[in-house]
Protein backbone atom coordinates (compact mmCIF):
# COMPACT_ATOMS: atom_id res chain seq x y z
CA UNK A 1 0.00 0.00 0.00
CA UNK A 2 1.58 3.26 -1.04
CA UNK A 3 2.38 5.75 1.75
CA UNK A 4 -0.90 7.12 4.06
CA UNK A 5 -1.75 11.07 4.07
CA UNK A 6 -1.27 11.77 7.75
CA UNK A 7 -2.17 14.51 10.11
CA UNK A 8 -1.51 15.26 13.84
CA UNK A 9 -4.45 16.88 15.81
CA UNK A 10 -3.27 16.98 19.42
CA UNK A 11 -1.51 13.57 20.17
CA UNK A 12 -3.82 12.45 17.50
CA UNK A 13 -2.32 11.14 14.20
CA UNK A 14 -5.20 9.82 11.70
CA UNK A 15 -3.96 8.23 8.47
CA UNK A 16 -5.53 8.20 5.00
CA UNK A 17 -4.94 5.24 2.89
CA UNK A 18 -4.95 6.64 -0.95
CA UNK A 19 -5.36 3.43 -3.07
CA UNK A 20 -9.29 3.81 -2.37
CA UNK A 21 -12.43 5.90 -2.17
CA UNK A 22 -14.56 7.16 0.94
CA UNK A 23 -17.97 7.90 1.64
CA UNK A 24 -19.21 11.03 3.68
CA UNK A 25 -19.42 8.72 6.67
CA UNK A 26 -15.98 7.73 6.57
CA UNK A 27 -16.19 4.41 5.21
CA UNK A 28 -13.47 2.95 2.81
CA UNK A 29 -14.42 1.11 -0.97
CA UNK A 30 -11.24 -0.56 -2.37
CA UNK A 31 -11.60 -2.13 -5.81
CA UNK A 32 -10.66 -5.68 -6.17
CA UNK A 33 -11.56 -6.91 -9.97
CA UNK A 34 -15.22 -7.15 -9.72
CA UNK A 35 -15.07 -7.23 -5.90
CA UNK A 36 -15.63 -3.54 -3.33
CA UNK A 37 -13.50 -4.29 -0.01
CA UNK A 38 -15.07 -1.65 2.11
CA UNK A 39 -14.04 -0.86 5.85
CA UNK A 40 -13.66 1.97 8.10
CA UNK A 41 -11.48 5.14 8.20
CA UNK A 42 -8.93 5.79 10.67
CA UNK A 43 -10.37 8.53 11.89
CA UNK A 44 -13.74 6.74 11.85
CA UNK A 45 -12.66 4.16 14.33
CA UNK A 46 -10.59 6.54 16.37
CA UNK A 47 -13.31 8.67 16.90
CA UNK A 48 -15.84 5.96 17.43
CA UNK A 49 -13.50 3.97 19.86
CA UNK A 50 -12.68 0.14 20.79
CA UNK A 51 -15.50 -1.51 19.43
CA UNK A 52 -16.65 -3.88 20.95
CA UNK A 53 -19.37 -5.48 18.66
CA UNK A 54 -19.37 -5.24 14.85
CA UNK A 55 -22.47 -7.27 13.17
CA UNK A 56 -22.36 -6.83 9.43
CA UNK A 57 -25.09 -8.16 6.82
CA UNK A 58 -24.77 -11.79 6.01
CA UNK A 59 -23.18 -13.29 2.72
CA UNK A 60 -26.10 -13.24 0.17
CA UNK A 61 -27.54 -10.10 1.39
CA UNK A 62 -28.48 -7.31 -1.47
CA UNK A 63 -27.37 -3.49 -0.33
CA UNK A 64 -28.13 -0.54 -2.27
CA UNK A 65 -25.50 2.43 -1.58
CA UNK A 66 -26.47 4.20 1.48
CA UNK A 67 -28.16 1.07 3.13
CA UNK A 68 -26.81 0.23 6.33
CA UNK A 69 -24.51 -2.36 5.92
CA UNK A 70 -22.72 -3.26 9.23
CA UNK A 71 -23.48 -2.09 12.76
CA UNK A 72 -21.17 -1.22 15.59
CA UNK A 73 -20.83 -0.57 19.42
CA UNK A 74 -18.54 0.91 21.33
CA UNK A 75 -18.39 2.17 25.31
CA UNK A 76 -18.82 5.62 23.59
CA UNK A 77 -21.61 5.12 20.30
CA UNK A 78 -23.36 2.30 18.52
CA UNK A 79 -23.55 3.24 14.91
CA UNK A 80 -25.06 2.08 11.68
CA UNK A 81 -22.65 1.92 8.82
CA UNK A 82 -23.60 2.41 5.18
CA UNK A 83 -22.52 1.06 2.09
CA UNK A 84 -20.21 2.77 0.13
CA UNK A 85 -21.39 0.17 -2.61
CA UNK A 86 -24.42 -1.30 -4.35
CA UNK A 87 -24.31 -5.29 -4.73
CA UNK A 88 -23.96 -8.08 -3.09
CA UNK A 89 -22.18 -9.21 0.28
CA UNK A 90 -20.08 -12.38 -0.74
CA UNK A 91 -17.40 -12.27 1.98
CA UNK A 92 -17.36 -11.63 5.62
CA UNK A 93 -14.79 -10.51 7.86
CA UNK A 94 -14.47 -13.68 10.17
CA UNK A 95 -12.46 -11.19 12.43
CA UNK A 96 -15.87 -9.18 13.07
CA UNK A 97 -16.82 -12.18 15.17
CA UNK A 98 -14.51 -13.04 16.65
CA UNK A 99 -11.63 -10.20 17.31
CA UNK A 100 -13.59 -6.74 16.14
CA UNK A 101 -10.61 -4.87 17.56
CA UNK A 102 -9.09 -5.85 13.95
CA UNK A 103 -11.19 -2.42 13.19
CA UNK A 104 -9.28 -0.42 15.45
CA UNK A 105 -5.71 -2.12 14.92
CA UNK A 106 -5.74 -2.16 11.31
CA UNK A 107 -8.35 -0.60 10.05
CA UNK A 108 -7.57 -0.17 6.31
CA UNK A 109 -5.76 -4.09 6.74
CA UNK A 110 -6.86 -6.92 8.44
CA UNK A 111 -10.13 -4.96 9.76
CA UNK A 112 -12.00 -4.68 6.86
CA UNK A 113 -15.79 -5.54 7.21
CA UNK A 114 -16.68 -7.23 3.89
CA UNK A 115 -16.37 -7.77 0.52
CA UNK A 116 -19.65 -6.53 -1.64
CA UNK A 117 -19.82 -7.75 -5.63
CA UNK A 118 -20.19 -4.46 -7.48
CA UNK A 119 -23.74 -3.94 -9.17
CA UNK A 120 -22.47 -0.87 -10.59
CA UNK A 121 -19.08 0.32 -9.65
CA UNK A 122 -19.11 3.38 -12.21
CA UNK A 123 -22.35 5.38 -10.67
CA UNK A 124 -20.96 4.67 -6.81
CA UNK A 125 -17.45 5.50 -7.44
CA UNK A 126 -19.35 8.92 -8.34
CA UNK A 127 -20.75 9.57 -5.17
CA UNK A 128 -17.47 8.85 -3.00
CA UNK A 129 -14.47 10.54 -2.13
CA UNK A 130 -11.15 10.67 -3.53
CA UNK A 131 -8.49 10.42 -1.01
CA UNK A 132 -7.25 13.68 -0.91
CA UNK A 133 -10.81 15.35 -1.07
CA UNK A 134 -11.50 13.15 2.00
CA UNK A 135 -8.47 13.43 4.17
CA UNK A 136 -9.22 17.63 3.87
CA UNK A 137 -12.76 16.81 5.27
CA UNK A 138 -11.82 14.59 8.20
CA UNK A 139 -9.03 16.96 8.61
CA UNK A 140 -11.73 19.59 9.44
CA UNK A 141 -13.39 17.54 11.66
CA UNK A 142 -10.64 16.52 13.23
CA UNK A 143 -9.62 19.82 14.01
CA UNK A 144 -13.32 20.79 14.90
CA UNK A 145 -13.60 17.83 17.19
CA UNK A 146 -10.86 18.91 19.11
CA UNK A 147 -12.22 22.46 19.49
CA UNK A 148 -15.42 21.22 20.63
CA UNK A 149 -13.85 19.82 23.72
CA UNK B 1 6.74 1.74 49.53
CA UNK B 2 5.07 -1.07 47.37
CA UNK B 3 2.87 -3.79 49.41
CA UNK B 4 5.15 -6.28 51.41
CA UNK B 5 6.34 -9.14 49.33
CA UNK B 6 4.77 -12.68 50.02
CA UNK B 7 5.93 -16.07 49.30
CA UNK B 8 4.27 -17.58 46.45
CA UNK B 9 1.51 -14.75 45.88
CA UNK B 10 0.24 -13.72 42.12
CA UNK B 11 1.33 -10.10 41.14
CA UNK B 12 -1.66 -8.30 39.54
CA UNK B 13 -0.70 -5.57 37.69
CA UNK B 14 -3.46 -2.96 35.69
CA UNK B 15 -2.77 -0.70 33.53
CA UNK B 16 -4.83 1.93 35.21
CA UNK B 17 -5.11 3.64 31.89
CA UNK B 18 -6.68 6.89 32.41
CA UNK B 19 -8.04 7.77 28.67
CA UNK B 20 -10.92 5.35 28.48
CA UNK B 21 -13.09 4.06 31.17
CA UNK B 22 -11.77 0.71 30.78
CA UNK B 23 -8.58 1.37 32.55
CA UNK B 24 -10.57 2.66 35.48
CA UNK B 25 -12.18 -0.82 34.80
CA UNK B 26 -9.01 -2.29 35.23
CA UNK B 27 -8.07 -0.46 38.73
CA UNK B 28 -11.21 -1.38 40.27
CA UNK B 29 -10.72 -4.94 39.23
CA UNK B 30 -7.41 -4.87 40.59
CA UNK B 31 -8.21 -3.52 44.06
CA UNK B 32 -11.65 -6.42 43.99
CA UNK B 33 -8.77 -9.09 43.78
CA UNK B 34 -6.07 -7.79 45.97
CA UNK B 35 -8.14 -5.99 49.02
CA UNK B 36 -11.56 -8.37 48.56
CA UNK B 37 -11.40 -11.62 47.02
CA UNK B 38 -8.01 -12.99 47.12
CA UNK B 39 -5.84 -10.57 50.16
CA UNK B 40 -3.62 -13.34 51.02
CA UNK B 41 -2.70 -14.62 47.76
CA UNK B 42 -2.20 -11.21 45.53
CA UNK B 43 0.19 -8.12 45.81
CA UNK B 44 -0.55 -4.90 43.35
CA UNK B 45 2.42 -3.68 41.83
CA UNK B 46 2.11 -0.28 40.03
CA UNK B 47 2.88 -0.53 36.04
CA UNK B 48 5.04 2.35 36.54
CA UNK B 49 6.95 1.34 39.01
CA UNK B 50 7.68 -2.02 37.83
CA UNK B 51 8.93 0.06 34.10
CA UNK B 52 11.33 2.48 36.07
CA UNK B 53 13.36 -0.28 37.60
CA UNK B 54 12.10 0.14 41.52
CA UNK B 55 13.43 -2.74 43.18
CA UNK B 56 10.78 -4.14 45.18
CA UNK B 57 8.41 -4.06 42.54
CA UNK B 58 10.68 -5.78 40.14
CA UNK B 59 11.73 -8.82 42.64
CA UNK B 60 7.70 -8.90 43.12
CA UNK B 61 7.22 -9.89 39.72
CA UNK B 62 10.37 -11.70 39.05
CA UNK B 63 9.82 -14.07 42.24
CA UNK B 64 5.85 -14.99 41.11
CA UNK B 65 3.62 -15.25 38.42
CA UNK B 66 1.72 -12.35 37.10
CA UNK B 67 -1.91 -11.32 36.17
CA UNK B 68 -2.31 -8.33 33.73
CA UNK B 69 -5.31 -6.66 33.66
CA UNK B 70 -5.36 -4.67 30.03
CA UNK B 71 -8.01 -1.83 29.27
CA UNK B 72 -8.03 -2.64 26.03
CA UNK B 73 -6.18 -4.27 23.16
CA UNK B 74 -2.84 -2.12 23.39
CA UNK B 75 -2.36 -4.54 26.42
CA UNK B 76 0.00 -1.98 27.58
CA UNK B 77 0.37 -3.82 31.04
CA UNK B 78 0.32 -7.54 29.24
CA UNK B 79 3.32 -6.00 27.17
CA UNK B 80 5.38 -4.31 29.70
CA UNK B 81 5.31 -6.59 32.11
CA UNK B 82 6.71 -9.12 29.88
CA UNK B 83 9.69 -6.98 28.62
CA UNK B 84 10.07 -6.29 32.28
CA UNK B 85 11.17 -10.05 32.93
CA UNK B 86 7.94 -10.73 34.63
CA UNK B 87 5.78 -14.33 33.98
CA UNK B 88 2.56 -13.74 32.69
CA UNK B 89 -0.01 -16.47 33.85
CA UNK B 90 -3.01 -14.67 32.77
CA UNK B 91 -3.67 -11.45 30.69
CA UNK B 92 -7.34 -10.06 30.48
CA UNK B 93 -8.39 -7.29 28.89
CA UNK B 94 -11.33 -5.38 30.15
CA UNK B 95 -12.93 -5.13 26.22
CA UNK B 96 -13.17 -9.01 26.33
CA UNK B 97 -14.77 -9.28 29.46
CA UNK B 98 -17.09 -6.44 28.70
CA UNK B 99 -18.36 -8.78 25.42
CA UNK B 100 -19.37 -11.48 27.90
CA UNK B 101 -21.08 -9.37 30.42
CA UNK B 102 -22.68 -6.98 27.75
CA UNK B 103 -24.95 -5.74 30.54
CA UNK B 104 -22.04 -4.38 32.24
CA UNK B 105 -21.91 -1.27 30.38
CA UNK B 106 -19.18 0.71 32.15
CA UNK B 107 -18.74 4.86 32.12
CA UNK B 108 -16.48 6.87 33.68
CA UNK B 109 -13.18 6.85 34.41
CA UNK B 110 -12.49 9.34 37.41
CA UNK B 111 -16.00 7.54 39.12
CA UNK B 112 -17.44 4.54 38.01
CA UNK B 113 -20.98 3.76 37.05
CA UNK B 114 -23.02 1.07 38.46
CA UNK B 115 -21.88 -1.09 35.40
CA UNK B 116 -17.71 -0.35 35.32
CA UNK B 117 -17.79 -1.86 39.19
CA UNK B 118 -20.41 -4.34 38.23
CA UNK B 119 -18.14 -5.27 35.34
CA UNK B 120 -14.72 -5.00 37.48
CA UNK B 121 -16.38 -7.66 39.80
CA UNK B 122 -17.02 -9.59 37.10
CA UNK B 123 -13.50 -9.36 35.92
CA UNK B 124 -12.33 -9.97 39.51
CA UNK B 125 -14.15 -13.31 39.67
CA UNK B 126 -12.36 -14.51 36.61
CA UNK B 127 -9.54 -13.99 37.50
CA UNK B 128 -10.14 -15.41 41.35
CA UNK B 129 -10.99 -18.41 39.29
CA UNK B 130 -6.85 -18.66 37.81
CA UNK B 131 -5.31 -17.71 41.20
CA UNK B 132 -7.21 -20.66 42.71
CA UNK B 133 -6.13 -23.05 39.90
CA UNK B 134 -2.26 -21.74 40.40
CA UNK B 135 -2.58 -22.66 43.98
CA UNK B 136 -4.05 -25.89 43.74
CA UNK B 137 -1.30 -26.25 41.10
CA UNK B 138 1.31 -25.43 43.39
CA UNK B 139 0.05 -27.21 46.37
CA UNK B 140 -0.31 -30.71 43.63
CA UNK B 141 3.54 -29.31 43.18
CA UNK B 142 4.51 -30.22 46.66
CA UNK B 143 2.58 -33.14 47.30
CA UNK B 144 3.79 -34.76 44.99
CA UNK C 1 0.68 28.51 5.41
CA UNK C 2 -0.58 25.28 7.27
CA UNK C 3 -3.21 25.23 9.66
CA UNK C 4 -1.41 24.67 13.05
CA UNK C 5 -2.68 22.81 15.98
CA UNK C 6 -3.21 24.96 19.02
CA UNK C 7 -1.04 25.12 21.49
CA UNK C 8 -1.85 22.70 24.62
CA UNK C 9 -0.65 21.56 27.70
CA UNK C 10 -0.23 17.30 28.13
CA UNK C 11 -0.94 16.22 31.51
CA UNK C 12 0.96 13.14 32.65
CA UNK C 13 -0.27 11.71 36.05
CA UNK C 14 1.36 8.58 37.90
CA UNK C 15 -2.16 6.91 39.01
CA UNK C 16 -0.35 4.60 41.26
CA UNK C 17 -2.63 2.24 42.82
CA UNK C 18 -0.31 1.60 45.72
CA UNK C 19 -0.98 4.79 47.35
CA UNK C 20 -4.27 6.88 48.12
CA UNK C 21 -1.82 10.04 46.41
CA UNK C 22 -1.71 8.27 43.52
CA UNK C 23 -5.58 8.20 43.54
CA UNK C 24 -5.48 11.75 43.92
CA UNK C 25 -3.02 12.71 40.91
CA UNK C 26 -5.88 10.63 38.64
CA UNK C 27 -8.45 12.55 39.86
CA UNK C 28 -6.73 15.47 39.50
CA UNK C 29 -5.97 15.31 36.18
CA UNK C 30 -9.27 14.51 35.21
CA UNK C 31 -10.73 17.22 37.09
CA UNK C 32 -8.26 19.68 34.91
CA UNK C 33 -9.03 18.21 32.36
CA UNK C 34 -12.45 17.63 32.10
CA UNK C 35 -13.83 20.64 33.68
CA UNK C 36 -10.89 23.04 34.77
CA UNK C 37 -9.29 23.73 31.47
CA UNK C 38 -11.03 21.02 29.08
CA UNK C 39 -9.76 23.09 25.78
CA UNK C 40 -5.40 23.79 26.81
CA UNK C 41 -4.87 20.49 27.79
CA UNK C 42 -4.51 16.73 26.88
CA UNK C 43 -4.14 13.69 28.79
CA UNK C 44 -1.16 11.56 28.60
CA UNK C 45 -1.56 8.19 29.29
CA UNK C 46 1.46 6.85 31.22
CA UNK C 47 0.59 3.02 30.76
CA UNK C 48 0.58 3.70 27.14
CA UNK C 49 2.93 6.15 26.64
CA UNK C 50 5.59 3.74 28.98
CA UNK C 51 4.85 0.79 26.22
CA UNK C 52 5.81 2.98 23.45
CA UNK C 53 2.68 4.95 22.40
CA UNK C 54 4.13 7.75 19.90
CA UNK C 55 1.31 9.82 19.36
CA UNK C 56 1.71 10.47 23.36
CA UNK C 57 5.66 10.57 23.21
CA UNK C 58 5.99 12.88 20.55
CA UNK C 59 3.30 14.78 22.08
CA UNK C 60 5.39 15.40 24.82
CA UNK C 61 8.28 16.13 23.13
CA UNK C 62 7.22 19.08 21.43
CA UNK C 63 4.42 20.97 23.78
CA UNK C 64 4.80 21.18 27.62
CA UNK C 65 3.63 18.97 30.09
CA UNK C 66 3.19 18.76 33.73
CA UNK C 67 3.59 15.54 35.89
CA UNK C 68 1.44 14.85 38.83
CA UNK C 69 2.83 12.45 40.89
CA UNK C 70 1.97 10.77 44.44
CA UNK C 71 4.80 10.27 46.17
CA UNK C 72 8.58 11.39 45.94
CA UNK C 73 9.28 8.59 43.52
CA UNK C 74 7.98 10.76 40.80
CA UNK C 75 7.15 8.31 38.06
CA UNK C 76 5.00 10.03 36.26
CA UNK C 77 8.18 12.93 35.59
CA UNK C 78 10.94 10.27 35.19
CA UNK C 79 8.77 8.68 32.27
CA UNK C 80 7.95 11.80 30.89
CA UNK C 81 11.99 12.75 30.75
CA UNK C 82 13.20 9.54 29.66
CA UNK C 83 11.13 8.60 26.73
CA UNK C 84 10.05 12.53 25.55
CA UNK C 85 11.58 15.41 27.43
CA UNK C 86 11.61 16.66 30.76
CA UNK C 87 8.37 18.15 31.70
CA UNK C 88 7.66 21.97 31.88
CA UNK C 89 6.36 21.36 35.52
CA UNK C 90 5.98 18.53 38.61
CA UNK C 91 3.56 18.11 41.06
CA UNK C 92 4.35 16.04 43.73
CA UNK C 93 1.18 15.68 45.73
CA UNK C 94 3.04 14.44 49.20
CA UNK C 95 5.02 18.01 48.96
CA UNK C 96 2.02 20.07 48.27
CA UNK C 97 -0.13 18.14 51.41
CA UNK C 98 2.77 19.56 53.44
CA UNK C 99 2.86 22.65 52.18
CA UNK C 100 -0.32 23.47 52.31
CA UNK C 101 -0.72 21.28 55.85
CA UNK C 102 -4.06 19.45 54.23
CA UNK C 103 -5.01 16.23 55.92
CA UNK C 104 -3.76 12.64 54.99
CA UNK C 105 -5.19 11.12 51.70
CA UNK C 106 -6.63 8.02 52.68
CA UNK C 107 -8.64 5.41 50.84
CA UNK C 108 -6.76 3.60 47.03
CA UNK C 109 -10.08 3.14 45.94
CA UNK C 110 -12.33 5.85 47.33
CA UNK C 111 -10.82 8.92 49.03
CA UNK C 112 -11.63 10.08 52.20
CA UNK C 113 -12.32 14.03 53.39
CA UNK C 114 -8.58 14.28 53.22
CA UNK C 115 -8.23 13.36 49.76
CA UNK C 116 -10.73 14.60 48.15
CA UNK C 117 -9.15 17.78 49.82
CA UNK C 118 -5.63 17.24 48.25
CA UNK C 119 -7.42 16.41 44.73
CA UNK C 120 -9.08 19.96 44.53
CA UNK C 121 -5.72 21.72 45.85
CA UNK C 122 -3.86 19.62 43.24
CA UNK C 123 -6.20 20.46 40.64
CA UNK C 124 -5.93 24.64 41.02
CA UNK C 125 -2.11 23.86 41.25
CA UNK C 126 -2.25 22.14 37.86
CA UNK C 127 -4.49 24.64 36.61
CA UNK C 128 -2.47 27.58 37.42
CA UNK C 129 0.79 26.29 35.75
CA UNK C 130 -1.28 25.55 32.50
CA UNK C 131 -2.06 29.02 32.43
CA UNK C 132 1.30 30.10 33.09
CA UNK C 133 2.95 27.56 30.29
CA UNK C 134 0.21 29.02 27.80
CA UNK C 135 1.55 32.36 28.45
CA UNK C 136 -2.35 33.29 30.04
CA UNK C 137 -2.32 36.09 32.54
CA UNK C 138 -5.93 37.11 34.12
CA UNK C 139 -7.10 40.50 33.82
CA UNK C 140 -8.90 41.28 36.96
CA UNK C 141 -10.83 44.47 35.76
CA UNK C 142 -12.33 42.49 32.68
CA UNK C 143 -13.09 39.62 34.80
CA UNK C 144 -11.45 37.12 32.03
CA UNK C 145 -8.24 35.82 30.82
CA UNK C 146 -6.65 37.47 28.25
CA UNK C 147 -4.25 35.19 26.23
CA UNK C 148 -0.63 37.39 24.57
CA UNK C 149 -0.65 38.52 21.26
CA UNK C 150 0.68 36.25 18.82
CA UNK C 151 3.35 38.11 16.12
CA UNK C 152 2.39 36.97 12.61
CA UNK C 153 5.08 35.78 10.65
CA UNK C 154 2.27 37.00 7.35
CA UNK C 155 3.60 38.33 4.01
CA UNK C 156 4.25 41.83 5.31
CA UNK C 157 6.88 40.06 7.18
CA UNK C 158 8.18 37.67 4.62
CA UNK C 159 10.97 40.09 3.77
CA UNK C 160 12.35 40.55 6.77
CA UNK C 161 12.17 36.50 7.87
CA UNK C 162 13.13 34.40 5.43
CA UNK C 163 12.75 31.33 7.77
CA UNK C 164 9.60 32.10 9.38
CA UNK C 165 10.24 31.26 13.09
CA UNK C 166 6.94 31.25 14.53
CA UNK C 167 3.95 30.70 13.24
CA UNK C 168 0.44 33.07 12.40
CA UNK C 169 -1.68 30.85 13.81
CA UNK C 170 -2.53 31.38 17.73
CA UNK C 171 -0.59 28.24 19.25
CA UNK C 172 3.24 29.25 19.04
CA UNK C 173 4.52 26.45 17.41
CA UNK C 174 8.06 27.17 15.21
CA UNK C 175 7.99 26.25 11.56
CA UNK C 176 10.80 26.63 9.16
CA UNK C 177 10.38 27.14 5.49
CA UNK C 178 12.93 25.39 3.18
CA UNK C 179 13.70 24.78 -0.22
CA UNK C 180 13.05 21.34 -1.56
CA UNK C 181 13.17 20.31 -5.28
CA UNK C 182 12.50 23.60 -5.90
CA UNK C 183 9.39 24.63 -4.05
CA UNK C 184 9.17 26.44 -0.26
CA UNK C 185 7.81 23.89 1.86
CA UNK C 186 6.54 24.47 5.52
CA UNK C 187 8.00 22.08 7.93
CA UNK C 188 6.29 21.99 11.34
CA UNK C 189 8.25 21.92 14.68
CA UNK C 190 11.25 21.89 12.85
CA UNK C 191 13.43 24.20 14.64
CA UNK C 192 12.34 22.84 18.09
CA UNK C 193 13.50 19.40 16.62
CA UNK C 194 16.82 20.82 15.34
CA UNK C 195 16.86 22.41 19.25
CA UNK C 196 16.21 19.06 20.70
CA UNK C 197 19.04 16.83 18.61
CA UNK C 198 21.50 19.08 19.10
CA UNK C 199 20.81 19.20 22.91
CA UNK C 200 21.43 15.42 23.07
CA UNK C 201 24.22 15.51 21.55
CA UNK C 202 23.65 14.34 17.31
CA UNK C 203 26.08 15.80 14.92
CA UNK C 204 25.46 16.39 12.08
CA UNK C 205 26.21 13.06 9.67
CA UNK C 206 24.22 10.92 7.09
CA UNK C 207 22.52 8.70 10.60
CA UNK C 208 20.98 11.79 11.90
CA UNK C 209 19.92 12.90 8.76
CA UNK C 210 17.82 9.70 8.85
CA UNK C 211 16.96 10.22 12.39
CA UNK C 212 15.91 13.71 11.58
CA UNK C 213 13.77 12.47 8.59
CA UNK C 214 11.85 9.97 10.75
CA UNK C 215 11.17 13.31 13.49
CA UNK C 216 10.33 15.63 11.12
CA UNK C 217 7.22 12.66 9.70
CA UNK C 218 5.63 13.25 13.13
CA UNK C 219 4.35 16.55 12.69
CA UNK C 220 4.93 16.69 8.21
CA UNK C 221 3.74 14.79 5.47
CA UNK C 222 6.46 13.76 3.44
CA UNK C 223 5.78 13.06 0.09
CA UNK C 224 6.26 9.16 -1.43
CA UNK C 225 9.71 8.65 -2.49
CA UNK C 226 11.26 12.40 -1.11
CA UNK C 227 13.18 10.49 1.30
CA UNK C 228 16.59 11.31 -0.25
CA UNK C 229 15.28 14.84 -0.94
CA UNK C 230 14.34 15.37 2.44
CA UNK C 231 17.40 13.98 4.33
CA UNK C 232 19.92 15.93 1.82
CA UNK C 233 18.09 19.32 2.87
CA UNK C 234 17.46 18.50 7.08
CA UNK C 235 21.34 17.36 6.65
CA UNK C 236 22.10 20.39 5.26
CA UNK C 237 19.81 23.41 7.53
CA UNK C 238 20.86 21.26 10.34
CA UNK C 239 24.41 21.66 9.97
CA UNK C 240 23.99 25.01 9.44
CA UNK C 241 21.80 25.12 12.82
CA UNK C 242 24.41 23.07 14.81
CA UNK C 243 26.84 25.49 13.57
CA UNK C 244 25.55 28.58 14.46
CA UNK C 245 24.67 27.45 18.13
CA UNK C 246 28.00 26.15 18.70
CA UNK C 247 29.68 29.95 17.68
CA UNK C 248 27.66 31.50 20.83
Amino acid sequence: MPEFLETMVDKFTFKVAPDRLYNAEGLWAKLEGNLVRIGLSDFLQQRSGDVAFAEVKPVGTQVAFGDEIAAIETIKVNISLTSPVTGRVVEVNPAMTTAPEAINQDPFGAGWLAVVEAADWETDKASLLDPQVYFAKMKLEAEQEVKKQ
Amino acid sequence: MTDQNRKSCVVIVPCSGIGKTYGAVSREAAYVITEDLRPEDTQLVALSMLVLGDETARAAVAGNSAITIDGCKLACASKMVKESGGKVVQEIAVLDVYRRYKQFKPQGIGELNEGGLQLAKALADEVAVTIDTLASDNKGGRNA
Amino acid sequence: MPDLPKKKVGVVSCSGEELAEGTVTRLAALKVLEQLRPADTVTICLPLFLAGGEGDRAFARFYPTIAVDGCELRCAARATELYSSKPAASIVVRELIAENDLGQPEGRRRLNQAGLQAVDATAERIAALVDELLGKYSDRQAGTFVEPQTVSAGPENSQETEKAVACSCSSGIPIQNVQIGGQEVTLIALPLIFEQFRQSGKTPSVATAGELLDTVKLYNSVPENTDEQYKTILLREYAAFYEKESDR
